[in-house]
């Protein structure tokens, strides 16, 4: 029983993340600029990747007769704890040295970042 | 679409074609019983280097020689590199603001992450793939990425110089090449592994000098490509204002 709820819970996560990919990928194509680009991207790499990993250890863990389903769920939980940590920061990083090298161009309607710095 | 990528995408496709007509027409099958070499080592490794990993067994000992050298040739393309960047560390010492907390406090966690599985590796590596090379490799990569997010400056400014690096890199080796010297005190061939060294110690099986091998090439390649990173972080307009900019 506490295994097939495992299982559809695991599905169910596996395939919010897969529609988080979707999202993300066409947030990609479709947004005009590129921080709402890497925002769309972050979706898919948060959501798209920390979901479905979370969702193949809770099905394994929902599948008695696999082997060794106790290592692939602490395998996959971990890496998902993992890209939960460094995932956005990679984003957070690459917007920062965006807009400190004033690489990008595009118009923004409020610009907090820059009226810290001019102050 | 330009000539080129046809090109590419031919030449990918003949691949392709290729490899799976190969597998088709060779049928390369699994081997159903090992050959004499591999059988030599699966049977003997546990009884002559009480390892019970063959790679690193035949890495350290059967062949441990070889690798020594090998680590020396690395150890005079790292000195080589640093010559020829032959520069003071005072161009980076400008740069030590580095980047956001968030990046910094991130890095911090992932860095001891990073450090503990090489760790593992490095301390597991006579019992379980992995070994002193993959280790210290794990640990550079540590270091690679505390460099850009805390600022090559600050770490100079910390006490971590390049000088410091390659000091610790050379006494590695020079105790590595102790560990290989030291069976010839007794009268042993250079390189002996088990019948100098215990295969335990205090019920801990260490493999004989496997492990400490691993130890000191850990060390000595962790310190070697931390020290590359650090170089190859100086900024630009450092490298063109010529030497002791």
């Amino acid at each position: 029983m506490i295994e097939s709820i495992l299982f559809w819970l695991g599905s169910a996560l596996f395939i919010a993340g897969g529609v988080f990919d979707l999202i993300g990928a066409i947030g990609m194509v479709r947004f005009p600029n590129f921080y709402v680009r890497l925002h769309a991207a972050t979706i898919g790499g948060i959501y798209g990747a920390v979901l479905p990993l979370m969702g193949i250890s809770l099905m394994a863990i929902g599948i008695p007769e696999l082997p060794g389903r106790f290592a692939i769920a602490g395998a996959s939980f971990v890496t998902a704890i993992v890209l939960l940590v460094v995932a956005p920061v990679g984003s957070h990083i690459l917007a920062y040295a965006a807009h400190k090298s004033k690489s990008v161009e595009w118009s923004p309607v409020v610009d907090k970042l820059l009226e810290d710095e001019e102050k | 679409m330009s000539r080129r990528i046809i090109i590419l995408i031919l030449l990918f496709t003949a691949t392709l074609i290729a490899s799976f007509t190969a597998t088709i027409i060779l049928n390369p099958a699994t081997p159903s019983e090992l050959k004499g070499l591999a059988k030599y080592y699966v049977l003997n490794t546990i009884n002559e280097t009480a390892s019970p990993e063959a790679v690193t067994a035949i890495v350290w000992d059967y062949r441990g020689l070889d690798t020594i050298y090998e680590t020396l040739v690395l150890y005079l393309a790292i000195v080589g590199g640093l010559a020829m960047f032959k520069m003071s560390e005072e161009a980076l010492l400008k740069t030590r603001i580095g980047l956001t907390l968030l990046s910094k406090t991130s890095t911090k966690i992932v860095a001891l992450l990073i450090a503990s599985i090489a760790a593992a590796i490095v301390f597991h590596g006579h019992l379980s793939p992995g070994g002193g090379f993959p280790g210290g490799s794990a640990v550079a990569v540590a270091s690679m990425i505390i460099i850009p997010v805390f600022a090559a400056g600050t770490l100079i400014e910390k006490g971590v110089s390049s000088t410091k690096l390659v000091a610790i890199r050379g006494a590695a080796l020079t105790a590595l090449g102790l560990v290989a010297l030291l069976p010839v005190v007794k009268g042993l061939e250079i390189v002996t592994n088990q019948r100098f060294y215990p295969a335990s110690i205090l019920g801990l099986p260490i493999s004989g000098s496997l492990s400490l091998y691993n130890l000191f090439e850990s060390l000595a390649v962790a310190s070697g490509f931390t020290a590359i990173a650090l170089y190859l972080s100086i900024p630009e307009e450092a490298h063109k204002g010529g030497s002791g900019a």
